[in-house]
């Protein structure tokens, strides 16, 4: 069974003369230890694809499975539990809460989350993969972009969620970071084991996608 | 609370200006509670000190202890639980001091009143031409054998002890002998007393042209006392409203300055209990840091304070308007909430 899967969304805006369809039967499945990157022009409707993944937004029909657990039809604190749980968000901009180190970013979820987090030691070996494991105790501030994102990411692995969603993590990166993050993120699937999905109007990214969908126009293809 | 703390540690310019305002705030709050506190008392710190309950007084005296006169016939026989008042305002003088108002009050040394005078030097009143002062007029520089005259009469009165509190009506108290009462306002005959003063609850004239009040609403009618009460406690309400207002705009753009923060980690699924608790936890821990150091502050204002300005620092008073001001900095802190409540996590999630 896949981690993760998006049957026959429809996503509708607005009534009547203002009524915009912009998704149409999406259908989506991402496997742990693979790399799917959805491309696609401004507008297709990729944030609307993944804020209906994320179980932020209640899809007009159709419905979102994580592990086998449907989000639709759950209330808000049920979704909120699974976001939590399931799924690691890498935003456009890094947004790591200013006031907090590196180290409390963590500290923050367990507060929220006791349990099912990474353990010290795999948490450890995060942040030095990733290359983080000197910045514990700096703020977002002292950090640079490239390495806020790389706290981003762990921030998103730390709950240990089933999949990754990335939303442009590319957006505010310049070229010789791109394929960086691109292999970072592939790693992530492979080594931890996680479905990740990365949506994206950056083709430099293409190089290390497992597979590849396009959105166009509310339309989802397999490449 | 972690979120909370968190950020005052970050933000420790943003905090402490906030903290230094609601210090000013209450500070300023309590220096003006102290001081209304204060002058109230000086209207009514004698009357205070004797603990009585009931006052009978001349009916046709407006309830104004220094216009009423009550006869032997009048007064009748009384318990030991009952006392003889005979007040009247006077100008004290003496060479080498300036002129003097101040109230003479005339007791007489067998009732409970005179007996149970808390002396701070000297001793009681024992004959007519003794007298004991308020110990403010030490400030004036009178000591323990001062002579000094009263009205313009031309008997001279020795200072025999001091005591404290004794104020009336903004004044200083004299206390002497009813006789002496009687001499100041020239009534040799008739008259015996200005009022009966009771610590019986219970105790009721029956006699004619008399009538007995509560000491609370006697003090209510004292000239001018019921204006500067009710001044003083709109000046404090008002005080007390505008730094709600004040607080709670503060607390608001905190807050809002936090939302995005909020969304980000509405969307990583952190429940919005979380957040609201972190936005009032910090407006306590922010308010409550205030109040302390206010108070500080206050206590600090309370020992240097020369002892010729009227300020009481009474700590219940001052521990419910401390209170009354956490509830209204908690009333600011709870307005946000509702924006908190309704951060969009969706707007996080880029074009
Ligand atoms: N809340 C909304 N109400 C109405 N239209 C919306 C809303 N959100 C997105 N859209 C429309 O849906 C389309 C897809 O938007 P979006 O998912 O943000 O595309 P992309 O991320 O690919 O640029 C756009 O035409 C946009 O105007
Ligand atoms: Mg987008």
């Amino acid at each position: 069974m896949s981690s993760f899967s998006v049957k026959n969304v429809n996503q509708i805006f607005g009534t009547g003369t203002a009524k915009v369809h912009v998704l149409h039967d999406v259908n989506f499945e991402a496997e742990p230890g693979t790399l799917s990157l959805i491309m696609g022009p401004s507008g297709s409707g990729k944030s609307t694809f993944l804020t209906i993944a994320g179980g932020l937004l209640t899809p007009t029909s159709g419905e979102v499975t994580v592990n086998g657990e449907t989000y639709t039809d759950r209330t808000k604190k049920q979704r909120d539990a699974l976001r939590l749980d399931s799924i690691g968000f890498v935003l456009q901009t890094y947004h790591l809460l200013p006031y907090l180190t590196v180290a409390d970013q963590f500290k923050l979820v367990d507060k929220v989350k006791p349990n099912g987090n990474l353990s010290k030691a795999e948490l450890d070996d995060v942040l030095e993969t990733l290359g983080i494991e000197q910045l514990i105790n700096k703020y977002p501030g002292e950090l640079s972009g490239g390495q806020q994102q790389r706290v981003a990411i762990a921030r998103a692995l730390y709950p240990n969620p089933a999949i990754i969603l990335a939303d442009e993590p590319t957006a505010a990166l310049d070229g010789s970071r791109v394929k960086v993050v691109g292999e970072l993120l592939k790693s992530l699937a492979v080594k931890h084991h996680k479905a990740v999905v990365v949506v994206t109007h950056d083709a430099r990214l293409i190089e290390a996608a497992d597979h590849l969908y396009e959105m166009q126009d509310g339309y989802l293809t397999k490449k | 609370m972690f979120l909370a703390l968190k950020e005052i540690k970050k933000e420790k310019l943003r905090s402490g200006l906030i903290i230094a305002m609601i210090v000013l705030i209450s500070y300023l709050i309590f220096i003006l509670t102290s001081l209304a506190l204060g002058l109230a008392r000086q209207n009514t710190d004698a009357i205070n000190s004797w603990h009585v309950d009931q006052v009978t007084l001349n009916s046709s005296a407006n309830t104004d202890m220094r216009q009423s006169f009550l006869t032997a016939e009048q007064v009748g026989k009384l318990t030991k639980k009952e006392a003889l008042i005979g007040e009247t305002s006077v100008v004290a003088k003496a060479a080498g001091h300036k002129q003097l108002s101040a109230v003479f009050i005339g007791l007489d040394d067998t009732q409970f009143v005179a007996k149970n005078l808390v002396l701070e030097s000297g001793h009681q009143v024992k004959q007519a031409h003794q007298i004991v002062v308020d110990d403010s007029l030490k400030l004036e520089g009178y000591k323990l054998g001062s002579r000094i005259k009263l009205n313009d009469s031309q008997t001279r009165y020795t200072i025999v002890g001091f005591t404290k509190n004794a104020k009336m009506n903004i004044a200083p108290v004299v206390y002497g002998q009813l006789t002496t009462w009687q001499t100041l306002r020239g009534l040799t005959n008739g008259p015996v007393a200005s009022a009966i003063v009771s610590q019986n609850m219970h105790y009721k004239t029956t006699k004619q042209g008399t009538k007995t009040y509560s000491t609370a609403k006697v003090i209510e009618k004292l000239p001018g006392y019921q204006a500067q009460t009710t001044t003083f406690v709109m000046m404090i309400a008002f005080l007390m409203v505008i730094s709600l207002i004040i607080i709670a705009v503060f607390l608001y753009i905190l807050t809002m300055q936090k939302l995005p923060n909020y969304a980000v980690l509405r969307v990583q699924g952190i429940p919005s209990r979380v957040l609201v608790g972190a936005t009032v936890s910090q407006s306590v821990l922010l308010v409550v840091s205030g109040l302390v150091f206010g108070t500080i502050l206050t206590i600090i204002t309370a020992l240097v304070i020369p002892p010729a300005i009227p300020m009481a620092f009474d700590i219940p008073v001052l521990s419910a308007v401390g209170a009354g001001l956490l509830v209204m900095a908690l009333i600011g802190g709870l307005i946000p909430i509702k924006s908190v409540l309704n951060v969009d996590p969706v707007s996080v999630i880029g074009g």
